[in-house]
């Protein structure tokens, strides 16, 4: 067990409500992110994990509450306040994503396509393109930076996702069922690259899963049914 | 295959509406554009029809026999008599009113003829004439000193079926036997031919077919863009009913009916659209007319015809890409990668002007000379070309954009580039009609400069003053006539100068001099300079001549009168103003004294040269330039849409990343300004040296100069419209790469 508890929060969610028409996804959802720490969002399909994740991260902004985000050295900020380009910049500077599929520009190499978030931020090419390449070596693609995502297979792919994730040195990561359309092997692959760079670099994770046995890689894990926190945290072994 | 899947499939949510809609919309558009383009070029044929009465040249009214013993020498002429089916007709080679040329027939016939003119029946009594309604309006909305008073009585109008359009400006007048005798001009006719073209339907028809080629392109390629619109959203579900049990070739069923069924609703929908601005498309003037709203009519055979070709074409294809997209129950199981585009692209460009330098080289070799060999050579060159242009765009936006990725600075540039680079034949399809439009204008533009240099002749000391209109005396008028005109001439508004010209007869005689005699008093009306300081001198007679360009000089003559003499021509000098020269060449019309009714100035002759066809035409040209132009516009729209909606789910992933939605407008502007300017340059270039080969082919005396300023104003307005097709996309790009719509692909 990790002694996250004790620090003051990167990420905390006060009464979060949010509703889709009808149907209400989130339920007055309490949650505190610790820095450093991997968190494993878990729970039914439609219970709410991806909302939460979406307000979390200021995808989608609340009906109700709040979220707080407090990076080390900088004032808190209340990210459920702010308009949408602030939010867009603090997900393009302070936070990274992956997801299930879809996430690669099919048209770019793989060094461009983790180059990318580097020159949204300002970052000149040579080194942008210097910095994805040396990302892309340490996560076990040396040599593959000139493929185009069609010619990766699905675990390289998505390892060129979380290197583009992570070329920014996100203060958090936001991980939506990053293994889900792979086979257990490039699956335990892709999860022990990426957390091995996150723990290094004392990133933090906030990552969705359906299967067991990622979430066995968190350090502690939340359940959400009916857009609510299960009854109190579940921390792993 | 199952009627409730196929719908399930066209229609089964509400995103497939907007498709169906767009598909539907833009084949409605493409159709209408179609037939009305086809009705306009039936227009034009039939309206040649109609008019091809006016080419007839008759037979020759007076024969000239074999001189006795000698072979090589000839007789008297001597008149052949009129009878009942014949009757005499003089064409005037320049009835001019203002910038308008009017076809005036001047017939005359016996009161038991049996010849019948077109629109009219029996020719008109001696001082009356038939009038085309729209003529007749011009005369009694005008002084009728200025034009009215040049035919004499009216006596009806003549019948649309002779006319070529509503606006056509034709008189037939009556004359005397005599009268049409006296001028040595009048033929005898019969009966009138129907072939509307000549001699001259070789260039005529290569450069109508050019135009139908030019202008059907761009509005084919609409069709084809936007039957693919949403190509990648199709795949989605074309995925999802592989998962579900449909097999690859069911799936390519439901593509071709899905694509089909919005493409025959639009298809009808252009075919009622063309019907109900047919009335109003008559209503723009071609070549110096409007149509009858008739003319446009296909015909419902051609109708049904567009529509069953736009739908089995656009379903086919559709079937064709789909079952090529290798869409397994994953979703795309192998990436449809395009073929690099190579240099050999560039094979049917320089085929194509291969093609066109062949036949003007042909053109240039007399003993090769034939229609047969150059028509096609230009038709199928300029073809080649336009096609060219579409193939080998791919292959130089390659090259820019790998030049381009290689420069790239920013996330922007860098997608842009890459987009491009791997999807040149893609990226560069959305730019293809503006392009080809672009090239189209260009060669409608150099063709009709070469009418800017030559209709605006200037003043030369030595040639007959561009202000000035000459008419040749007749043999048979009365000194006082003579003097009745100049004296009447003098006092008319405008005029400033009225000159006799003497010769020891008539210029139609056989004893006529070469040179014309003047009095050196009146050269400087004339325009001369260098005048001998004598009391008469003499100019020779291609002095009168338009086509003389080199200048004359007086020449002295010993003589102090002009005694013996007899005057021959008659030349007013005016102030230049349209109303001035209509007044002079309604005087000498009218005054009995001239051997030809008709008075021509330098300025008249463009109106009946030989460039007047290709200005005519560069009119049409320019039509269907702005109809290009418009199409290619609203093309560009579509692919730039299509582009978005292809992608949305990637560039939604990018914004919820951070991506800024700025940063996707310049992606997408930058998509389509590479290719755009990439291949702009070169469609230019190569629309000045076709129209070059085009007009010289068909008159190597021909020259380009700068092209009109509405060249530039519509190179302007395609880039205006680029702008604006790209712009309007960019609301598009927020709402379909919205977090919510992506979170929920």
């Amino acid at each position: 067990m990790s002694n996250h508890d004790t620090t003051a929060p990167i990420l905390s969610a006060r009464g979060l409500h949010h509703s889709f028409g009808q149907t209400e996804a989130l339920r007055g959802v309490d949650l505190d992110v610790h820095p450093g720490e991997v968190l494993a969002v878990m729970g039914p399909s439609g219970s709410g994990k991806s909302t939460l994740l979406h307000c979390l991260a200021g995808v989608l902004v609340p009906d109700g509450g709040s979220v707080t985000h407090c990076p080390a050295g900088r004032a808190p900020l209340e990210i459920s306040a702010l308009g949408e380009p602030k939010r867009a910049r603090l997900r393009l500077t302070d936070f990274g994503f992956v997801f299930q599929f879809g996430q690669l520009l099919p048209e770019l190499t793989a060094v461009d396509n983790v180059s990318i978030p580097l020159l949204l931020a300002g970052t000149r090419r040579p080194e942008a393109l210097r910095r994805s390449t040396d990302l892309l070596d340490r996560l076990g693609l040396d040599g593959m930076g000139a493929k185009l995502p069609g010619e990766l297979s699905g675990g390289q792919a998505q390892r060129v996702a979380v290197a583009r994730a992570l070329v920014t040195s996100p203060a958090v990561l936001f991980a939506d069922e990053p293994t889900g359309s792979l086979d257990s092997l490039a699956s335990e692959n892709v999860l022990t690259l990426m957390l091995e760079l996150v723990r290094e670099a004392g990133t933090t994770v906030v990552m969705i899963t359906h299967d067991a046995r990622t979430a066995a890689y968190a350090d502690r894990e939340v359940i959400v049914r009916d857009g609510a926190i299960g009854a109190g945290y579940r921390v792993s072994a | 295959m199952n009627p409730g899947l196929l719908k399930l499939a066209v229609v089964g949510s509400r995103s497939a509406y907007g498709r169906l809609a767009g598909i539907a919309g833009g084949v409605a558009v493409g159709v209408c554009l179609l037939l009305l383009l086809w009705g306009g070029a039936n227009g034009l044929s039939a309206r040649d029809d109609r008019g091809a009465w006016l080419r007839e040249t008759g037979s020759p009214s007076v024969s000239v026999p074999r001189a006795a013993g000698d072979p090589s020498g000839s007789g008297p002429a001597t008149p052949v008599p009129l009878g009942s089916d014949t009757a005499l007709m003089e064409t005037n080679p320049a009835e001019v009113f203002r910038d308008q040329l009017i076809s005036r027939r001047d017939f005359a016939a016996l009161a038991s003829t049996t010849v019948k003119i077109p629109g009219i029946g029996t020719p008109p009594e001696p001082g009356q004439y038939y009038a085309s309604p729209a003529l007749q309006r011009l005369i009694e909305s005008t002084p009728r000193d200025e034009l009215g008073d040049r035919f004499g009585t009216f006596a009806g109008t003549i019948d649309d079926a002779a006319l070529p359009g509503p606006d056509s400006l034709i008189v037939v007048t009556g004359a005397t036997e005599a009268e049409l005798r006296q001028s040595g001009g009048a033929a005898l006719v019969s009966d009138f031919t129907t072939n509307p073209y000549g001699g001259s339907a070789a260039p005529y028809n290569t450069v109508l077919s050019i135009g139908a080629i030019a202008v059907f392109f761009p509005v084919l390629l609409l069709i084809s863009i936007v039957t693919g619109l949403g190509a990648a959203q199709s795949r989605e579900r074309f995925a999802t009913l592989r998962l579900i049990g449909a097999s690859p070739q069911v799936v390519s069923r439901i593509a071709a009916a899905e694509t089909a069924v919005p493409s025959l609703i639009g298809a009808v929908l252009g075919v009622g659209l063309a019907l109900l601005l047919r009335p109003a498309v008559a209503q723009i003037p071609v070549n110096g007319t409007r149509m009858f709203a008739a003319d446009l009519t296909t015909g419902w055979a051609a109708a049904a015809a567009v529509v069953a070709v736009v739908v089995a074409a656009s379903a086919l294809v559709a079937a064709r890409r789909t079952a090529r997209a290798g869409i397994g129950p994953l979703g795309v199981t192998r990436a449809v990668h395009e073929k690099t585009p190579t240099m050999w692209r560039s094979v049917p460009l320089l085929a194509g002007l291969a093609s066109m330098t062949t036949a003007i080289a042909v053109t240039r070799t007399p003993h090769l000379r034939s229609p047969l060999l150059e028509m096609p050579l230009l038709i199928g060159g300029f073809a080649l070309i336009l096609v060219g242009i579409v193939v080998v765009g791919p292959w130089l936006t390659r090259l820019v954009s790998r030049l381009g990725l290689r420069q790239a600075r920013s996330a922007a540039a860098v997608i842009a580039a890459s987009r491009i680079q791997r999807n040149p034949v893609a990226a560069f399809r959305s730019v293809s009609g503006l392009v080809v439009a672009v090239f189209v204008v260009s060669v409608f533009a150099g063709a009709s400069s070469i009418i800017e240099s030559t209709e605006a002749p200037p003043t030369t000391p030595g040639l007959l003053q561009p202000t000035s209109l000459h008419a040749t005396v007749d043999a048979g008028h009365t000194p006082a006539q003579m003097s009745e005109a100049v004296r009447h001439a003098k006092e008319m508004r405008g005029i400033r100068s009225a000159t006799v010209g003497y010769g020891p007869a008539a210029l139609s005689d056989r004893d006529a001099s070469p040179e014309i005699y003047l009095r050196a008093a009146d050269a400087p009306a004339l325009g001369f300079q260098d005048i001998p300081a004598t009391e008469i001198v003499t100019v020779d007679t291609s002095f009168l001549y338009f086509w003389t360009t080199q200048p004359r000089a007086l020449t002295p003559v010993p003589a102090a009168n002009l005694d013996g003499m007899v005057p021959v021509v008659i030349v007013l000098g005016t102030d230049g103003t349209p109303e001035a020269m209509d007044r002079a060449r309604t005087l000498l019309n009218s005054s009995g004294v001239t051997a030809h009714p008709a008075t021509t100035s330098p300025m008249d002759t463009g109106l009946q040269s030989p460039t007047r066809l290709i200005q005519g035409l560069a009119v049409l040209s320019y039509l269907g330039m702005f109809v290009a132009i418009a199409i290619a516009g609203l093309s560009l729209a579509v692919a730039t849409a299509s582009a978005v909606l292809d992608r949305k789910r990637v560039l939604g992933l990018m914004r919820l990343m951070g991506m800024p939605v700025s940063v996707l407008r310049r992606i997408i502007t930058r998509e389509a300004a590479v290719p755009l300017l990439t291949v702009l340059l070169l469609s230019v270039g190569l629309g000045f040296l076709v129209a070059w080969l085009m007009v010289t082919g068909i008159n190597d005396t021909y020259r380009m100069t700068w092209p009109a300023p509405d060249y530039f104003t519509a190179l302007g307005l395609s880039l205006l419209l680029a702008l604006g097709a790209v712009t309007a996309t960019f609301s598009l790009i927020r709402a379909n790469t919205a977090i919510a719509a992506t979170r929920f692909e």
